[in-house]
């Protein structure tokens, strides 16, 4: 493994162990696709402040497409609770129309120049190594620090506001009585969801972000009993993934990021199938051995209540 | 086919785009309805991935872009998209989204794997594989207008024939379990139509954005009726028009033509979900009283889904 190989591993492990995290809190609380939406929502966003600002300041993009994502969340909320549209038929709408409007501002103005629609589906892992900034006379790559930001922030996030956050995924009832503000919790949480998918929107693409937020989260539900061995096991998902992905990108010459979320859904099948309390394997055997059907999962951690 | 084609006031290669896209704005309109009514919309985004790896496994299989082979490849793993959700939900425990979220980037991850080493290995003929990521209807002939016709009124005339059928499933399952008809032949059966809807579609449109063109439509006609033969009715005109319209508009200012179908489908749909006479944002605030009675008493067929439908299932 090459040093270039070594940053692009490690890149890709921050972003995963960013992403698992809060994925395991989406996927509690029923909000699994949110990644998505935001993701996709962000690309005009991006655009827009690329021909605003003509280059590609990272900050600035952050920030741009930051900001659009939350209003864009904001707005699809407010549409769903107007009642007018259905929950899912308001992201089916809502996000491929931002995220075409997106793909026809960069094919029609910035084609070629830094940013371009292979980008927007493969992602710009592969060059990670490639983009560095001074720090202190050694040279660093750009996206290592990034991602390595984004992990720290969400880490503190997590560690800092474990409270309210486990509260309000399990039992927002409960939470709004001992005086949580649940609705508070969840504009910060989307907001944070909103910065982290911009961070891995630059690295993955649109389309691998909602993979890394949910598949190592749902495979951790599979397999964990307790809250914090599910983030654990989340985390832990996305970094074999990560190493695995990026083994199998240079023997296939494949997508980085394609190869790594390939290797995610690959342990999440493993995790189906011979998890210890809710794997198949384990639930025909025990079904046979009771005489009755295998049965649906009681109140565990994957049946949280659907949050409105 | 021929003298549709010729009595258009266009250029023959526009026309036949036209009419192509007419077709397949149609089609999924029409069968749109299946899956927004019974609150899988974003089902429809997990099959439209589906249909990626497909294409390119069936290139594989062909060794060069034999377009049958891929349609079929495209619609075998679709439906493969599908089983696996409903197989998550209801083996696995899975919630809808996460079931969801992890079949859409099996899916994903496995096409852009197979693409890009295919992409790598210098086999020339893949080239313009990745236009079934964004829809790139002007290489269309007449024989795939041709295709897509005959395909799209098989799957017009089931949903036609099945019609009762279809609507009690949709709007009342545990009636449609009493009356006798097996719930899993209906969820086949709409899998099915979805799947021929998404894979005739996904050439023009797109895999990343074909899930728009089934949901924008329904949408649209939604805010403007309630009943349910005229709700498919002009669902199906809101598709063949953004299509024909986006597909020409695209060729014309030579963008891809997904994102032009798209806006002008959702467009209409913003539009109807803003100005509707009854439903609409505007008419409600204008008497939020009289709309919020008139949305709790009216037991329209065409309804809000069954709470059911959109839950755990």
């Amino acid at each position: 493994m090459t040093a270039d190989d070594l940053v692009i591993v490690l890149t890709a492990g921050l972003l995963a162990t960013a992403c698992a995290l809060l994925g395991t809190f989406l996927v509690l609380r029923g909000r699994a696709l949110l990644p998505d939406a935001v993701s996709h929502a962000v690309l005009p966003g991006i655009v827009g402040v690329y021909l605003v600002t003509g280059g590609r300041n990272t900050i600035a993009m952050l920030l741009g497409a930051t900001l659009f994502g939350v209003v864009c969340v904001l707005a699809f909320q407010a549409l769903r609770r107007s009642g007018i549209v259905a929950s899912d038929a308001a992201i089916a709408l809502v996000f491929p129309a931002l995220f075409s409007l997106g793909v026809l501002g960069v094919s029609r103005y910035t084609s070629g120049v830094h940013l371009d629609l292979d980008s927007t589906i493969y992602g710009e892992l592969t060059f990670a190594p490639l983009r560095t900034l001074d720090l202190g006379g050694t040279q660093v790559p750009r996206s290592l620090l990034i991602t390595g930001a984004a992990a720290v922030v969400v880490l503190a996030v997590v560690v800092l506001f474990w409270r309210p956050l486990v509260l309000t995924s399990f039992d927002p009832e409960f939470a709004e009585a001992t005086g949580v503000r649940v609705r508070l919790v969840e504009r910060g949480l989307l907001v944070l969801v909103a910065a982290v998918a911009v961070t891995a929107f630059e690295s993955i693409g649109a389309i691998l972000v909602v993979t890394f937020f949910v598949v190592p989260a749902a495979t951790a539900q599979l397999v964990a009993r307790r809250l914090d061995s599910m983030l654990g096991i989340a985390v832990a998902v996305g970094w074999v993934s990560a190493l695995l992905g990026q083994r199998a990108a240079v023997r296939l010459d494949s997508s980085v990021a394609g190869s790594i979320g390939l290797a995610a859904v690959g342990l999440f099948a493993l995790a189906l199938v011979f998890a210890p309390r809710r794997g198949l394997w384990r639930r025909w055997r025990g079904g046979r051995r009771r005489g009755t059907p295998a049965r649906r999962p009681g109140p565990t951690a994957g049946s949280a209540t659907r949050g409105g | 086919m021929n003298w549709l084609i010729t009595s258009l006031p266009l250029p023959y290669p526009e026309a036949v785009v036209a009419v192509g896209a007419a077709a397949i704005g149609l089609v999924a309109g029409a069968l749109g309805p299946l899956a927004v009514l019974r609150g899988r919309s974003m089902f429809g985004d997990a099959m439209s991935h589906g249909t990626l790896p497909g294409v390119v496994l069936g290139f594989v299989v062909a060794g060069t872009k034999h377009l049958p082979l891929m349609l079929l490849g495209a619609g075998l793993t679709a439906a493969l998209a599908a089983l696996a959700v409903i197989g998550l939900e209801r083996c696995a425990g899975s919630r809808p989204d996460v079931a969801i979220g992890v079949v859409l980037s099996a899916a994903f991850t496995t096409g852009i794997v197979l693409l890009t080493a295919l992409a790598s290995s210098g086999n020339a003929g893949q080239s313009g594989l990745a236009d079934y990521l964004f829809g790139q209807p002007a290489g269309m002939v007449e024989r795939d207008v041709l295709l897509t016709a005959v395909v799209g009124a098989c799957a017009l005339l089931a949903v036609t024939a099945c019609f009762r059928v279809l609507r009690t499933a949709a709007f009342d399952p545990g009636f449609a379990a009493v009356a006798g008809v097996p719930r899993w032949a209906v969820e086949a059966a709409s899998t099915v139509l979805l799947a021929v809807a998404i894979v005739l579609g996904v050439r023009t449109v797109g895999a990343v954005l074909m899930v728009a063109l089934l949901v924008a439509p329904a949408v649209a006609a939604r805010q403007l009726t309630t009943r349910l033969g005229g709700l498919v009715t002009l669902s199906a005109l809101v598709g063949g028009t953004s299509g024909a319209a986006g597909a020409v508009l695209a060729g014309r200012a030579e963008l891809p033509a997904g994102p032009v179908i798209v806006l002008l489908a959702t467009s209409v749909a913003v539009l109807a979900v803003l100005f509707a006479p009854r439903r609409g944002v505007l008419a409600r605030v204008r008497r939020p009283v009289a709309a919020a009675e008139s949305r709790s008493s009216a037991p329209g067929e065409a309804g809000a889904p069954p709470r059911e439908a959109s839950g755990a299932r």
